[in-house]
């Protein structure tokens, strides 16, 4: 990031100015961002550190661990690749329609999470369109795994596209293009080429998407039926602790949840102060 | 309004701009900044307006220190490279901003500034274009307005840096007389920053000539160029010849030829500077006080010849009439000799 | 919000050197078709099931009503605090520099990286009536949590980000000239930014303001827990859908839903063309 410039007398704001400014800045931020997670910890830890891990291993909770591990393994490398397909024939060709097609692709960035998962309910739900099929198959989508599997890809499936698509354009297709005239197949240069050239927007995207897969809540809620042991994701093991009035052990799965936030967040710094210059293309 | 730049110095980082660096200029003046990039011109011009506070040194104009004075106070006119005109306003709310902007007591009313305005715009010869966005303006025409803003305020100087840098040839050529005759009608004291040397030959009532931080010399610019003061500007402004001599009791001596070198009391190596047209060529005579050389080639320049010489191992430059040289009756590859009429000498480094 | 022009790559005509285009494109459109456009072509299609009368007697009765009016009412209020409070922390971490600067730019993005579900149960823990910051208020019977306050502050938390970051570039690449010339003309550094800066901040702020809203408009984990979800009164649209789909009105769900992706829709497109006439004359 550069670096400001307090140098340039012209730039420099009064002095009260800038501690005001400075003051109300970060007490905002205290208010909404610092407090919300500090309640969390102290929440989690109300009742000492033994009905903490208590709560987190309670066998609903670690079901609940594994399907949240379940849905973003599955979701996130299927929108990796979703995205890298994506990428590659945005950046790579010209073809009438590009426009449309990235303004698509951004779609599930503008739907709500609760139309995100509703619109399979209306799918393949008992009365979906495929509802009578599935029964009759004895398949369950919507309130079984496969429903939470998709709602979570809807709602994640621009992250990875999003951050390659302007890398790939950025970087055109010269290097390939060598590639191919030297002999090289197609995979050859997809492997040896272009992947090393994206590989740390690939892997800010990847880490994005599985954020919000293993956070997602709305879309999630809809499909899933909240059954325990069973359909249940971190998030929504939170909500229904909750509502039961089991407070510690809401929060202690919640610290879990904002525990990856934080991970995240430190990851993706290191990312971007690491490779500032290949990352800034992404942020036309 | 005169200006005194005191010593002046500033350093970015490890960076030195400028080391303690002086200059004056007289009310009235039109001086130039002249030099290679990173020779300090902008940076002393912006410390002048306000723009970076100094490191060391102090600068008055008109005999207050200004130093200390925020920059809004100091009434300088700076006009920018790339003009920075504020896009979101018209020309006419562009050029009145500095009216408007002052405090209540001295803010002319909206009628007097639409008359100030106008008034200015004339000058500059963009009355017609008052309602228009800067981005619907020539480069050319960019530039006036940003003239006429800074002219608004009625500064005590007026400031350019690199004015005509971003024109093109023949929009630079035409603008420069224009800011002549208009530096005529206003008489502003003005500064302005170029590394285009025939810019500053042609604008400047005076030229100071920067490098690495420092001053070479101010003179006029027939002066700078007839007498540079330092072996720098002897290469900067206009081509000279680079030649190696040995000085002895005020004479620097070229082989077998010598030429007076404004050298005092040195005896020893040095170097001299000597431009193209102050190099005779004649026929192989049989005379000893002069130089050989080799014709290499000969270029036609409208009504001169620039002949290429090999000398004493180097490349040499010769500016001479055609119709002279015709005369000679010398052709490429030819022997030749050579008298240098005029050198600037140097001590060694 | 769509991504902004594409550059053209730097040469035409390359699917014949290239491979993998039709491979790639035919993937891709499978995928989005399968994934998005299908599951949202039977929303609009269910809601289509119902004739113009029925739709219209959802979308105006009382209920309905108060939710849009809650949902578009709270997220227009949290996303010009957002605005403001935005582009303060904007100017913070552009402007000026302090200890710990890389932490706050992080803390900013924390809204986006926290599962919504987590930030509604901790800020309804943090305003309750017996919560750090709720028992501020309760001594003077203000309710945060379970009352309209409360779907602000959380509509607050999830946009918060989208401001900062949409301003943020765009004042770090600000001309400091702009403001070097406003000095010089005799501005001060209120006149300056009045004059010279908030313009050529506009467009960003307006952009970041629209992504805020959008957002909130759409907001479902944050407030539910924060909300009280009393029908009439803390209800929100999203909320609306759900408790719809759980009645197994079908039809009705995707009436509001549609209703709301409408209306978001035609949020973006008003912005989008208030864009466009601020930058009109700007080239």
């Amino acid at each position: 990031m550069a670096e400001p410039r307090p140098d340039r007398p012209a730039l420099i704001d009064p002095r009260w100015a800038r501690w005001a400014i400075f003051l109300f800045g970060m007490a905002f931020l205290v208010l909404f961002v610092a407090l919300p997670v500090l309640t969390i910890v102290v929440e989690a830890l109300r009742k000492g550190w033994d009905s903490y891990f208590g709560a987190l291993a309670e066998p609903d909770t670690v079901a609940a661990i594994r399907m949240t591990l379940t849905v973003a393994a599955i979701s996130v490398p299927l929108n990796t690749i979703f995205g890298v397909a994506a990428a590659w024939c945005l950046a790579k060709f010209d073809f009438r329609g590009k426009t449309i097609l990235m303004t698509l692709i951004d779609v599930p960035f503008s739907v709500s999470p609760v139309i995100s998962g509703m619109v399979f309910v209306l799918l393949f739900g008992l009365q979906g369109w495929f509802g009578p099929w599935l029964r009759a198959h004895d398949m369950k989508i919507i309130f079984a795994v496969p429903g939470l599997v998709l709602a979570t890809m809807f709602v994640t499936l621009p992250f990875v596209a999003r951050e390659l698509i302007p890398l790939m354009q950025e970087q055109g297709a010269e290097e390939e293009e060598a590639a191919r005239m030297l002999g090289a197949s197609g995979w050859r240069t997809f492997w040896s080429i272009t992947l090393p050239n994206i590989k740390w927007g690939l892997l800010y995207g990847v880490l994005l998407c599985n954020a919000r897969a293993m956070g997602e809540y709305g879309a999630v809620s809809v499909v899933s039926g909240h059954i325990r042991g069973l359909t249940n994701t971190l998030p929504l093991q939170v909500d229904i602790l909750y509502n039961e009035y089991n407070m510690v052990a809401a929060f202690a799965v919640a610290s879990l949840l904002a525990g990856l936030a934080i991970v995240t967040l430190v990851a993706k710094s290191m990312l971007e102060w690491r490779y500032a210059d290949q990352l800034a293309l992404t942020r036309r | 309004m005169t200006i005194e730049v005191s010593n002046v110095s500033k350093s970015f980082g490890a960076y030195h701009a400028l080391n303690g660096v002086s200059l004056n200029v007289g009310d009235g003046e039109l001086t130039a900044l002249l030099g290679p990039s990173g020779s300090g011109k902008t940076t002393l011009l912006r410390i002048i307006a306000g723009l970076e506070r100094p490191d060391g040194g102090e600068v008055l104009i008109r005999g207050e220190n200004l130093t200390k004075q925020p920059l809004r106070d100091r009434r300088v006119g700076f006009v920018f490279q790339h003009y920075s005109l504020f896009r979101h306003m018209t020309v006419f709310e562009n050029v009145a901003f500095g009216l408007r902007v002052r405090p209540r007591k001295e803010r002319p009313s909206e009628r007097e500034i639409a008359r100030r305005v106008d008034d200015l715009l004339s000058l500059v010869q963009l009355d017609r274009l008052a309602d228009r966005y800067p981005a619907q303006l020539s480069g050319g025409q960019r530039q006036r307005v940003a003239l006429a803003r800074a002219l608004a305020i009625e500064p005590k100087v007026l400031l350019l840096d690199e004015p005509f840098g971003a024109l093109d040839a023949r929009v630079r050529k035409e603008l420069r007389r224009w800011m002549r005759k208009l530096h005529h009608e206003i008489n502003v004291t003005s500064v302005f920053v170029t590394h285009d040397q025939e810019e500053a030959l042609e604008l400047a009532d005076r030229i100071a000539i920067m490098n690495s931080g420092r001053i070479e010399q101010v003179a006029s610019p027939a002066e700078a160029y007839d007498r540079p003061a330092t072996p720098f500007v002897s290469e900067f402004l206009g081509f000279a010849n680079r030649l190696p001599c040995r000085v002895e009791r005020g004479f620097a001596r070229f082989g077998d030829m010598l030429v007076p070198a404004e050298l005092e009391g040195y005896a020893g190596d040095a170097i001299a500077y000597v431009r193209p047209h102050e190099i005779g060529l004649a026929r192989l005579n049989g005379r000893a006080d002069i130089g050989r050389a080799t014709i290499d080639s000969i270029v036609a320049l409208g009504p001169d010849a620039r002949v290429d010489l090999a000398y004493d191992g180097q490349r040499i430059e010769v500016l001479i009439d055609r119709e002279r040289l015709a005369e000679l009756g010398l052709n490429v590859g030819e022997p030749c000799a050579i008298s240098i009429l005029r050198a600037h000498v140097f001590k060694a480094a | 919000m769509a991504m902004t022009a594409v550059a053209e790559p730097r040469s035409v005509r390359r699917w014949n050197v290239l491979p993998g285009f039709g491979l790639s494109l035919g993937f891709t459109i499978f995928y989005l078709g399968l994934i998005v456009l299908i599951p949202l072509a039977a929303l609009f299609l269910k809601a289509a099931e119902l004739d113009p009368a029925s739709i219209w007697k959802i979308l105006i009765s009382p209920r309905t009503l108060a939710a849009f009016r809650m949902t578009f009412g709270a997220s227009a209020i949290a996303a010009l605090i957002n605005s403001a409070f935005g582009l303060l922390i904007a100017w913070l971490l552009v402007r000026y520099r302090f200890w710990g600067r890389g932490i706050v730019d992080a803390m900013v993005d924390l809204p986006f990286a926290l599962p919504t579900a987590v930030a509604g149960v901790a800020l309804t823990a943090l305003t309750a009536r017996n919560g750090w910051i709720g028992s501020l208020f309760a001594p003077f019977g203000i309710d945060i949590a379970f009352a309209p306050p409360g779907i602000a502050i959380a509509l607050i938390f999830v946009g918060l980000p989208f401001v900062v970051r949409t301003v943020q570039p765009v004042l770090q690449d600000l001309e400091p000239e702009l403001e070097e010339a406003a000095a010089t003309l005799g501005a001060d550094r209120w006149q300056t930014f009045r004059k010279v800066t908030l313009p050529s901040l506009s467009p960003a702020l307006l952009t970041g303001f629209a992504l805020a809203f959008a957002r909130a408009i759409g907001e479902y984990g944050s407030v539910i827990f924060i909300a009280g979800n009393r029908p009439g009164e803390t209800e929100i649209v999203p909320l609306l859908i759900v408790i719809k789909l759980e009645e197994y009105d079908y039809r009705g769900a995707a009436v509001i839903a549609v209703a709301s992706l409408l209306a978001a829709f035609l949020l973006l497109i008003i912005i989008n063309l208030l864009q466009r006439r601020l930058g009109a004359h700007r080239g």
